[in-house]
């Protein structure tokens, strides 16, 4: 059957806002701050094959994984979901994300069929484990990551399951929290359960699914197109995790990219061996980030659904880095290694594309957790924003997430009303940013004090020891940083990954990654180098010893400038 | 000697003074085109016009919706943004910078967040800090406060904002900043966050500060120059402004808060509806304004227009959406708006993989769309309405614009047509149903999103191009009745003849309702009532015309966004259970589900303050025949039906001829001077005594 244009259109458009529509009524409804002021959720249809039909635009490393998630899920329920069911799961080797990352599934039924499917996923700040938060830097094994939910049918005859609902709640930190954020997830999916039956039943099942059909047809071709303009070859990148939690040991992520017409093939046969810490990435996160990077070097305005990967060929050997073997824990795998695989992707993309491609953002989420039981049981949870990549022609963005996440801050105000805290910095950092003809945004100093007597604190970094690089000519961005101030005045410097216990008074300081520069800084125009000194994000002596620029009393010394800018070794004189 | 009030409406295009006579209810219209580079000039070559036929004197009172605001926040030439300054906790200088740390476009690597509207250089740091509690945990130091204020003159700063962390839970540093800059920079506009938004959530409330210290030079210029020219005209009647809420307020009370007109002329619309719903005795009415280049849509619900708490300003939209962290948060109340690339001028095209799309690109008044013959190429929604018969083929605005079909057959043909291979018509069809498609989102987003069923909605269709497609809309949502008001191209500019002043005042609560001293919450009522007070007698409203609604925004314990509901006057402890019982009835509204068993949060305490202003006449006439006579039907064409998928003779009717009590059957087309309304084969007209066409689905 064929579908008219503009039908077609139309089937498109009310697609995708369903999947909007849900993200709200989530965001609404929830309670935690992780999901109302961060957003830390996302939601998507499937057609009845568990193919993706659309998704909101919500976070990168929960969309890339939903397809998985759904086919896997289901695999569990064959053929035995009634209607009105809805399946709840965060087995990461069967959702292809980390604990936290609940997902939630409901089949959506017309004359006694499945015809889709809606889902869900959402990060709950606490799912037990050893440590509020969990994201344990010191995990061995899953088992000590949290809460471990295996397919379950959460949602029965439309009624949440008592039992299995009791069963969670008792292995969490913060029961009444979890619950509201379980209810907007089925909120969420109720929504877009009536939602898309309206639409099968104002087109019918055949024009509407054949609508499908043809929209995947659609954004494969759309796709292809793309790849086919970048040169056959094989490119090859490599990147490196400096930390994988245990014994401090780095390991690599080495990726082969194959163009060949309009397919494309990713192979990461030599990427390193899983780790014995949590940073290993379960094949969910993988596929995302292939997913991701190829969505952003393709046309980011190409709908997304399952025709942009059919063109896509990844080989991940079982029992590495990116695709490990129960029970490897993996929480660190979503938030930190997720971005590597990002990073190394990029490279590769560099030597294809460079025109169309940022040198390495702070490459982590930096992800701090707080917990305490003073004056109540509480858990606090949030990733800071650094530096992006500087780009051909524009400077890398000071001061947000980059690739993998999307999540907004929780506003300080919030915080201090919530938690026992006191924030009392919260700034750009200055020469964060990767000098380059594009300057790499500038990294965030973020400072809080404990008011409580005692608190645990869990860090999940990266970027500690390898800076994000620059491209073609453009320099590192700086290392991101931790410490904790004592109240007598004594600094101690923390690990990108450890478990820390805090007293009345500490102050921890959060020091995130600048982006890389893009070019040679020595071509940067002085005059916003001028810019970037007289707003205080580059020191005069960065002005002068990466940009060659001379800086007296904020104006450019055009002759020194001149100067150094012909034989920069001067500036060491 | 007469008794008029007027209307002046900005608009892209054309500037609308309508003038209602307090007697007689006879409306007059000018339309003069605006002129964005000095929007002043336009408002009075308007009245200079006016004024040819009435004395100054006889001017009563004038009501303006003006896009001062938006243009100089969007970058408009000739409206450079001030330089303006920052004052704010040490540590916190880049909150304004960082925002939510959000890039706006997930998949792009060359995205961009929106530009401080403070330079960093002009963001100042002060020692001093307050708790969430509103206890003091660092005096102000008066010392870094004089160093400033001594570079903010030195820097030649035009405007000054002042936002301090936890503000809201006790103001008393803002204030006493404010006190010490205000001695020191005597010819400097200050203003400070806790009298612009007094809730919590730092960057949204320093961002409103900000956006209301750059706009205090650019709208105190403009109202001045605007009394100016018009004190040279001979008028000196009370001039009001219309603000984002829909209500009006005092050119003196706006100089203070400019932040609070941005979508002043979208907002004119939605308070239209409002009044007409009113007239008409229809409570719910869904407001949708299509004109030459979007379509808006509002909501009224019980006789009130829907109102959301924020808006983000001068960032992009996608599909009606405000793209999150694309522009600046502004938090004050704005009628709730949606809006989309989709009126007359929009254009259609075909994108990469052969998709058929519509806008976001419009061929604006120049060249225009195809049709129109002045140069434009590109298909436009106007001229697939016009190959579908809906739009006279050979002329519009009542013949002073001449319009050709067959080039806007052209248009659809080269563009359309030949590259996915679809013939004329369906071509045609497919632009208007993709529209359609779009427009009936953002209804939907205002309805449905909202926890509204529109289908208990009437909908109100107006500017030029909203009646053409108001019937498949309704079809598409459900909805059965449908008013096109009697000159829907100045609907929004009398809209603002209804309009009645409105301010919105605000205190932090946050409490459990378990812990709530009912007393204090009361107390707290009366003071801001006191304020609005304050506020209406300077606006020299009567006492018996103020009215006060009270509200909470409330939560359960634990969840980070509110709901608002209505609070009790005079609140006592008795009223509690009830204001709990509310909360979970809208909860289940909205969300879908209720947690009874959960405790419940307020807030803020809420205060609209209303002064009432005496509403215009509108002229009436009995009833007539029920048939329409016969010289109103001007010719008989074809026109393409999608719901037939064919081609229907269909009467056109002269929109001036029709009379009070006629009725149509659909098919049926109505033409007059700057609007056509489509009526379709399901639906039958009425012209009601207003000379109103009501419709509804057979």
């Amino acid at each position: 059957m064929k579908v008219d244009p503009i039908t077609l259109e139309v089937i498109k458009g009310a697609f995708r806002y369903i999947t909007e529509e849900m993200g709200i009524a989530l965001r609404n409804s929830a309670y935690s701050p992780n999901i109302r002021e961060r957003m830390d959720h996302s939601c998507a249809v499937l057609d009845s094959g568990a193919r993706l039909i659309a998704q909101a635009e919500h976070i990168p490393v929960h969309l890339g994984s939903m397809r998985l998630a759904v086919q896997q899920g289901l695999q569990y329920y064959e053929g035995t979901l009634q209607e009105g069911d809805q399946m709840l799961f965060n087995d990461p080797y069967i959702s292809g994300t980390h604990l936290p990352d609940m997902t939630l599934i409901a089949p959506i039924w017309y004359d006694g069929e499945v015809i889709a499917y809606v889902a869900n996923k959402a990060h709950h700040s606490d799912v037990g484990g050893k440590v509020p938060g969990s994201l344990p830097a010191d995990a061995t094994e899953l088992f000590q990551e949290g809460l471990i939910i295996p397919p379950v049918k959460l949602v029965t005859d439309g009624g949440m399951d008592r039992d299995i609902v009791s069963l969670i709640l008792s292995n969490v930190r913060t029961p009444q929290v979890r619950m509201g954020d379980l209810r907007a997830q089925m909120a969420a999916n109720n929504l877009g359960m009536s939602r898309v039956l309206e639409l099968y039943r104002e087109h019918g099942i055949e024009t509407t699914d054949a609508a499908v059909e043809e929209l995947m047809r659609y954004s494969e071709r759309r796709v292809r197109a793309e790849i086919e303009k970048l040169a056959d070859g094989v490119y090859e990148s490599e990147d490196w995790l400096e930390d994988t939690g245990m014994k401090g040991r780095a390991a690599n992520i080495k990726v082969s990219i194959n163009v060949k017409g309009s397919s494309i093939r990713f192979d990461y046969s030599p990427t390193a061996l899983q780790v014995e810490g949590p940073l290993n990435a379960p094949l969910g996160v993988t596929l995302a980030g292939v997913y991701y990077v190829l969505t952003c070097v393709t046309d980011p305005t190409i709908p997304i659904n399952d025709g942009c990967y059919r063109m896509v060929e990844v080989c991940v050997p079982e029992g590495t880095l990116l695709n490990p073997k129960r029970p490897a824990p993996v929480c660190g795998g979503n938030v930190e290694t997720s971005q590597r695989n990002v990073d190394a992707l990029l490279k590769a993309f560099a030597k294809i594309c460079p025109e169309k491609v940022c040198a390495a953002g702070q490459g982590t989420m930096n992800n701090v957790c707080i917990g305490g039981i003073e004056p109540k049981p509480w858990t606090f949870y949030e990733t800071v924003g650094g530096g992006y990549g500087g780009r051909p022609g524009l400077d890398g963005m000071d001061g947000v997430h980059v690739h993998m996440t999307n999540t907004m801050n929780t506003p300080i105000e919030a915080l201090e009303a919530t938690y026992p805290l006191r924030f009392t910095r919260y700034q750009l950092r200055e020469d964060s940013g990767g000098p380059g003809e594009w300057r790499g945004g500038c990294g965030i100093e973020r400072r809080l004090m404990l008011l409580a007597e005692n608190a645990t604190l869990s860090i999940l970094s990266e970027r500690n020891r390898i800076p994000p690089w620059g491209l073609y000519g453009g320099k590192s961005g700086a290392l991101g940083e931790f410490y904790i101030l004592k109240p007598n005045g004594k600094l101690i410097k923390l690990k990108s990954k450890c478990t820390q216990s805090m007293t009345k008074g500490d102050i921890l300081i959060i020091k995130t990654p600048g982006g890389g520069g893009y070019g040679d800084p020595l071509r940067r125009k002085p005059e916003l180098v001028l810019g970037d000194v007289i707003d205080g994000l580059v020191s005069e002596e960065s002005a002068q010893e990466d940009y060659g620029v001379a800086i007296v009393d904020s104006e450019i010394d055009w002759k020194a400038t001149e100067r150094l800018r012909i034989n920069p070794l001067l500036s060491d004189t | 000697m007469s008794t008029f009030r007027i209307g002046v409406d900005i608009g892209g295009t054309f500037t609308d003074l309508v003038a209602s006579d307090k007697e007689t209810g006879v409306l007059t219209n000018i339309k003069v085109p605006s002129t964005p580079v000095r929007l002043a000039d336009g408002v009075i070559s308007a009245f200079s016009r006016f004024l040819e036929s009435t004395e100054p004197a006889e001017i009563e009172l004038i009501m303006h919706a003006s896009t001062i605001a938006t243009n100089a926040i969007l970058g408009q030439t000739g409206l450079e943004l001030p330089k303006a300054a920052l004052i704010t906790t040490k540590g916190f200088r880049d909150v304004l910078a960082i925002g939510r740390q959000r890039r706006p476009e997930l998949y792009n690597l060359f995205g961009r967040k929106p530009r401080a509207l403070v330079a960093r250089r002009h963001r100042y740091e002060i020692e001093e800090r307050m708790n969430p509690k509103g206890e003091e945990v660092h005096p102000v130091n008066l010392q870094d406060l004089q160093k400033i204020a001594a570079d903010i003159k030195r820097e030649g700063v035009d405007s000054v904002a002042i936002g301090l962390l936890n503000s809201y839970a006790n103001p008393g540093h803002e204030k006493q900043v404010k006190e010490i800059l205000e001695k020191a920079l005597p010819n400097t506009p200050i203003t400070s966050s806790h009298e612009v938004s007094s809730e919590y959530r730092e960057y949204e409330r320093i961002s409103t500060v900000v956006v209301n210290a750059l706009l205090m030079p650019i709208v105190s210029q403009y109202i001045h120059d605007l009394v100016d020219e018009m004190t040279e005209l001979g008028v000196s009647a009370p001039f009001y402004v219309m603000k984002s809420n829909g209500g009006i307020a005092s050119g003196d009370v706006i100089l203070s808060s400019p932040v609070t007109m941005i979508e002043s002329g979208p907002a004119a619309g939605v308070v239209a509806s409002a009044f007409h719903g009113e007239l008409l005795g229809i409570e719910n009415v869904l407001s949708f304004d299509m004109g030459g280049t979007t379509a808006k849509a509002g909501l009224v619900k019980s006789g009130k227009p829907e109102i959301v708490t924020e808006c983000e300003v001068g960032g992009k939209t996608h599909r009606g959406r405000i793209t999150k962290g694309s522009g600046y948060p502004v938090r004050v109340p704005f009628v709730d708006l949606a809006e989309c690339s989709a009126g007359g001028g929009t254009i259609a095209w075909i994108d990469e993989g052969e998709g058929l799309r519509v806008g976001p690109l419009s061929a604006g008044a120049s060249p225009g769309p195809a049709c129109y013959g002045l140069g434009g190429e590109e298909p436009t929604i106007t001229d697939a309405n016009l190959i579908l018969g809906r739009l006279n083929p050979a002329h519009l605005l009542g013949g002073k614009m001449r319009v050709h079909k067959e080039l806007a057959g052209k248009a659809i043909g080269e563009k359309i047509c030949t590259k996915i291979g679809l013939a004329l018509t369906e071509a045609a069809m497919g632009i208007v149903k993709i529209a359609n498609s779009e427009m009936g989102k953002i209804l939907r987003m205002v309805s449905v999103e909202r926890g509204h069923d529109p289908r208990q909605f009437t909908l109100i269709a107006f500017g030029g191009a909203g009646p053409i497609h108001c019937c498949a809309l309704a079809e598409d949502l459900g909805i059965s009745s449908i008013v096109v008001p009697v000159n829907p191209g100045l609907f929004s500019a009398a809209g603002l003849l209804a309009a009645d002043l409105k301010h919105d005042l605000l205190r932090a609560v946050v409490k459990d309702v378990t812990e709530i001293d009912s007393q204090a919450v009361e107390k707290t009522f009366q003071d801001l009532e006191t304020e609005g007070r304050t506020i209406l007698e300077k606006e020299k409203v009567e006492a018996e015309n103020m009215t006060f609604i009270r509200e909470f925004d409330a939560r359960y314990n634990g969840q980070a966004y509110e709901l608002t509901i209505p609070a009790a006057r005079p609140f006592a402890a008795t009223e509690l259970e009830k204001t709990i019982d509310e909360f979970h009835e809208r909860h289940r509204e909205v969300y879908g589900y209720a947690a009874p068993e959960e405790t419940v949060e307020l807030v803020n305490a809420r205060l609209t303050v209303i002064g009432l202003v005496t509403k215009p006449k509108w002229q009436e006439a009995p009833l007539a025949s029920e048939k329409p006579a016969e010289e109103t039907i001007s010719a008989r064409r074809d026109c393409f039906f999608e719901d037939h998928d064919q081609w229907l003779k269909t009467p056109v009717y002269v929109r001036e001829n029709l009379r009070p009590g006629n009725r149509i059957r659909g098919p049926a087309i109505v033409e007059q001077y700057d609007a056509t309304t489509v009526i379709y084969p399901a639906w039958e007209a009425a012209v009601d005594r207003f000379g109103n066409i009501c419709m509804e689905r057979r």
